[in-house]
């Protein structure tokens, strides 16, 4: 599984979008883990307070169930910018210059159109328990300590339009890489074996 | 055509886009998406207006799948299992570990193999992951068997094998996915890791010492420690303990007073403590930040094949294709035992061609209700039962079963990750002669699922005695 | 079938889904095979999201319950105020018909494209635990049990500990005494195992209960032909004197004997002390559910009224 890759930057516009790009996401990943470590935290809260005051955390489950969104969406365009979403890369290790970037092309391709559709599904979701008329806009509600839920729901959109951002920068990368036959395209993790041509040659021609 | 053809139709198509290399997660999500738009307009007759129709309905009921099935409490057990590992390499609980397992179990043939053995199950109940476990054992044990003379392909494989425990040892993120997926008590099924994990492990050991006394210059015992030595070496590792004592307290009480607590809270707990204990040691803000965003990194990457293939499930509930292949299953004429290895038998190969975690979630939906009907039904008793188990225990049981599968999954080529990792992390190893290395402990994996099937007490025992 | 519905209940088939399945039955043999209805147990969605499912119109027909999402259906949650005397499935299904009924429940439904069809009723919750039996009210105090929404107010307001935890995580926190007590309908007892390691219950509380209807989408009603659609409306009175005699039957003749062979004690409380209980809890959440009610646009103090006025004739 493709875990070890790696993404070239230059000077050129792409490589330029897409390092900035990876700021945003850096971001959102690290709120994804902060999300982590507060629901450590939350854990600690209501297991002291139950064992200290008899006075677990009101509606712990609920919060909890707030928190997840934000560790499971916030950091999927990072991963996806590492290589981090994992594949089977059997086949694309054996893939080499055009063979290979059609592939990659076409991957990113049905990725973008898929995420395009559940964009458009979860903003639905979230639309659904969201109304600017009701108190606290909710139409959706926790079941313990009603909690409004759009705020979690929204975050599914918001993570997978970044996705789609990132997708769309990939899918310009590998295409220009086939048009032009590159070696070494930049902003894409490359496999693993590939990044270390890339490297290689770059020693050769610094001398 | 019939809902349970397009299923099937669709299911090979994934399968396709699996083997061409598109990430597993966006995979399901395109054969879930395309087989929910199929399935509804063939419902509406395949006219042009109903196509639009059959798009909207099923993006919708795409699109809520990914809130609505990471919302769980219960998931919140895998980040915090991740970070925990995490935590614990900055609280120097690794090294800590492998010097008090060197102290105690040197001394014996293949003796620092052993004791690798020994210091990656210590580990494995702190870590949730076994990739991370092999990566950070690559660093710690390899030089050191290298010193005295081991073979360096099979030190590799003791580290890559070694690795693969975490899973089964709680806690343990594929566990929880398991108990997430077939909807069984997460707390008894970490609780039944322990026993399998610590017999699988002695069956290493086992496995390493045979192999010592039969071959010359294999690797030498190294002795010498005394008594004060090996009692110094285990304050350091004894934080490891403290967190299997509150996982195990959180779940299960042994000593008849009140649990403390539910396994989700339990894991966060013990999380907590490594944390202080890191904290204690020096890790500092940049330390933590990294811990943070790589725990994020790999439970997004969980999280991501969750929900994909979670679209694809509920396409599947559309089909109706888990209720076929189960009747199916229940109407062969032979043993539900033979049927059961038979299944085993296509976990290890699937195992070979892919990741553990994604070839859980592809199947489990089909396979679990299907092991679940041969035994005799989710509610039967161990008198009317196949396998001589109660329903919730028969989940157990083929949960640890399955586990180990994927744990052995990945130490198989062609792909295992653990065997990649330690290759990764080793210049000097390339991933074939890993590969190599690790060949010895699929006979060890053989034995271990073998006495797992044939004597169903030693993953049933702790949980029938919590329940 | 000419016509296929399919219906998304969860969890597996139990007395809580025998109306649904027996309406299936029933709609088979008025249509001779030509409507069917395609029962499915957690395959379509997640109960949570079942009327978001019939709002997309990804199924026909579904059953949820209207405190697992207050937001979502205001209306219908004055059916869970606690403390209300319904004595019977009887009495709860007819208030429930009559509330289904009223129109502002059924614009507050529509926004889910849904038409209520028929509650599942439900007999009043009572508490399972362990350790020593709350006897009086003053006993709640510092009781730690799992109770969700209005019951859960309920609880609080006696000083008693609601704790929040999932369904599935419930029979093992009492069993290591996480939490000392649990709530449920008398099947959930038996279903999620709170009555194998229970001590005592409390046969009189009745605090409260939940209430779940079940659901059509109304475009999937309407586009039915005649035939189908009468077959349908015209067999859910005898699908739910079917449910409530299985429920009556099966469940509650099964309740005592279970009691007794786990050797579960019974607690009954007082009148005195179920007034004092009552009027603790009961007047300050329905002026509660009336204020919150209000501000989100509903004729809330008409339908309190509508309700109470039904109770006990
Ligand atoms: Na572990
Ligand atoms: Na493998």
């Amino acid at each position: 599984m493709a875990s070890n890759s790696s993404v070239l930057v230059d000077k050129s516009l792409l490589s330029k979008l897409d390092q900035s790009l990876h700021k945003i996401e850096s971001l959102f990943a690290l709120i994804s883990g902060l999300a982590v470590f507060s629901l450590m935290m939350l854990a600690v809260i209501s297991v002291t307070g139950r064992h200290s005051i008899n006075q677990p955390l009101p509606g712990y489950v609920d919060w909890i169930e707030q928190a997840m969104p934000l560790i499971a969406f916030m950091g999927i365009a990072y991963t996806q910018r590492n290589g981090g979403h994992i594949r089977m890369d059997i086949l694309v290790s054996f893939l080499k210059g055009r063979s290979l970037w059609a592939v990659e092309f076409i991957t990113v391709l049905f990725m973008l159109l898929v995420m395009i559709l559940i964009i458009w599904g979860s903003w639905a979701h979230f639309a659904r328990s969201f109304d600017f008329s009701a108190p606290m806009w909710s139409r959706d509600s926790s079941m313990d300590i009603a909690i409004p839920l759009w705020p979690a729901k929204i975050l599914a959109p918001v993570a997978f339009s970044l996705l789609a951002v990132r997708l769309t920068l990939q899918l310009i990368s590998f295409g220009k890489a086939f048009a032009y036959n590159e070696t070494r395209p930049m902003a894409v993790p490359l496999v693993e074996s590939a990044a270390a041509q890339a490297a290689k040659e770059a020693s050769t021609v610094s001398g | 055509m019939e809902p349970i053809e397009i299923g099937i139709a669709v299911s090979i198509g994934l399968l396709i886009f699996v083997i061409l290399g598109m990430r597993v997660a966006f995979a399901a999500a395109i054969a879930g998406v395309v087989g929910l738009i199929w399935i509804f307009w063939a419902k509406k007759g395949y006219t042009g207006d109903s196509f639009l129709w059959a798009l909207t309905v099923a993006s919708k009921t795409a699109g809520q799948v990914p809130h609505s099935k990471v919302s769980s409490q219960a998931l919140s057990l895998i980040p915090t299992f991740i970070l925990i590992g995490y935590l614990a390499y900055y609280a120097g609980l690794t090294k800590a570990l492998f010097v008090a397992a060197k102290k105690w179990v040197a001394w014996l043939p293949g003796g620092l193999a052993v004791s690798t053995v020994f210091a990656t199950a210590g580990f494995a109940a702190v870590s949730g992951a076994s990739v991370a476990t092999s990566a950070v054992f690559a660093r710690i044990a390899i030089p050191e068997m290298l010193a005295i003379g081991y073979d360096k392909r099979f030190a590799a494989g003791v580290v890559a094998a070694g690795g693969t425990l975490a899973s089964l040892i709680p806690p343990s993120a594929i566990l929880v996915i398991y108990a997430i997926i077939v909807e069984q008590d997460v707390g008894m099924l970490l609780l039944a890791g322990f026993v399998p994990g610590a017999f699988s492990a002695l069956i290493y050991g086992l496995l390493i010492v045979c192999l010592a006394l039969s071959f010359k210059d294999f690797g030498p015992p190294v002795s010498g420690f005394t008594w004060r030595e090996r009692f110094a070496s285990l304050p350091p590792a004894m934080p490891i303990f403290a967190v299997v004592a509150i996982i195990i307290l959180f779940v299960y009480n042994p000593f008849g007073g009140d649990a403390w607590g539910t396994p989700t809270e339990g894991g966060a707990i013990g999380a907590f403590i490594v944390f202080c204990m890191a904290l204690y040691r020096g890790m500092r803000w940049a330390q933590l930040k990294d811990a943070l965003i790589e725990t994020a990194k790999l439970a997004v990457m969980i999280f991501t094949i969750i929900w994909g293939v979670l679209i694809y499930v509920r396409f599947l509930g559309f089909a109706d294709l888990p209720a076929a292949f189960s009747d199916w299953i229940t109407s062969l004429d032979q043993s539900p035992m033979l049927t059961l290895v038979f299944i085993l038998l296509a976990y290890a190969i699937l195992g070979m061609f892919m990741d553990a975690i994604g070839m859980l979630l592809l199947t489990l939906p089909i396979t679990y209700p299907a092991v679940m009907a041969l035994n005799g039904g989710e509610y039967v008793t161990a008198a009317d039962s196949a396998f001589g188990m109660s329903g919730p225990m028969a989940g157990i049981w083929f949960g640890i079963l399955v586990v180990k599968m994927a744990e052995f999954c990945l130490i198989t080529p062609p792909i295992g990750l653990n065997c990649f990792v330690v290759a990764g992390v080793r210049d000097d190893l390339s991933v074939q002669d890993v590969f190599k290395g690790v060949t010895p402990f699929f006979i060890a994996d053989a034995f271990t699922i073998a006495g797992l099937i044939a004597f169903p007490s030693i993953v049933l025992w702790l949980p029938s005695l919590a329940s | 079938a000419e016509t296929t519905w399919n219906v998304s209940l969860w969890g597996k088939r139990r007395a809580f889904t025998e109306h649904v399945e027996k309406l299936a039955e029933l709609v088979s043999e008025k249509t001779n095979g030509e409507m069917k209805l395609n029962i499915s147990y957690g395959g379509l969605s997640k109960n949570k999201e079942n009327l978001d499912g019939i709002s997309i119109g990804a199924f026909e027909m579904a059953q949820f319950c209207a405190g697992y999402h207050r937001d979502k259906n205001p209306s219908i949650t004055v059916l869970e105020l606690p403390f209300l005397g319904v004595s019977s499935l009887e009495e709860e299904r007819k208030v429930s018909q009559v509330i289904y009924a009223h129109p502002a429940v059924q614009k507050d439904l529509s926004r889910w494209n849904a038409t209520l069809l028929m509650p599942s009723p439900l007999p009043q919750y009572n508490l399972v635990g362990v350790g020593d039996a709350p006897k009086t009210l003053a006993d709640y105090k510092g009781l730690t049990v799992r109770a969700t929404g209005g019951i859960g107010k309920a609880m609080a307001a006696v000083n008693a500990v609601p704790t929040s935890m999932s369904a599935t995580e419930v029979r093992q926190a009492l069993d290591g005494g996480v939490v000392k007590a649990v709530a449920f309908a008398p099947h959930a007892h038996m279903s999620f195992g709170t009555v194998e390691s229970g001590k005592w219950w409390t046969t009189n509380l009745n605090p409260g209960t939940v209430n779940c209807p079940v659901v059509a989408n109304t475009d999937a009603l309407a586009a039915l032909s005649e035939a189908n659609r009468n077959a349908l409306l015209g067999s859910i009175d005898e699908s739910l004197d079917y449910y409530i005699s299985t429920y009556n039957g099966k469940t509650m003749d099964a309740w005592g004997p279970t009691l007794t062979s786990k050797g579960i004690e019974s607690i009954s409380y007082g009148a005195d002390e179920l007034a004092a209980f009552k009027e603790a809890v009961a007047g300050p959440a329905a002026a509660a559910w009336i204020a919150d009610n209000t501000a989100k646009g509903l004729p809330a103090q008409e339908l309190y009224d509508l309700l109470t006025g039904m109770i006990g004739k």
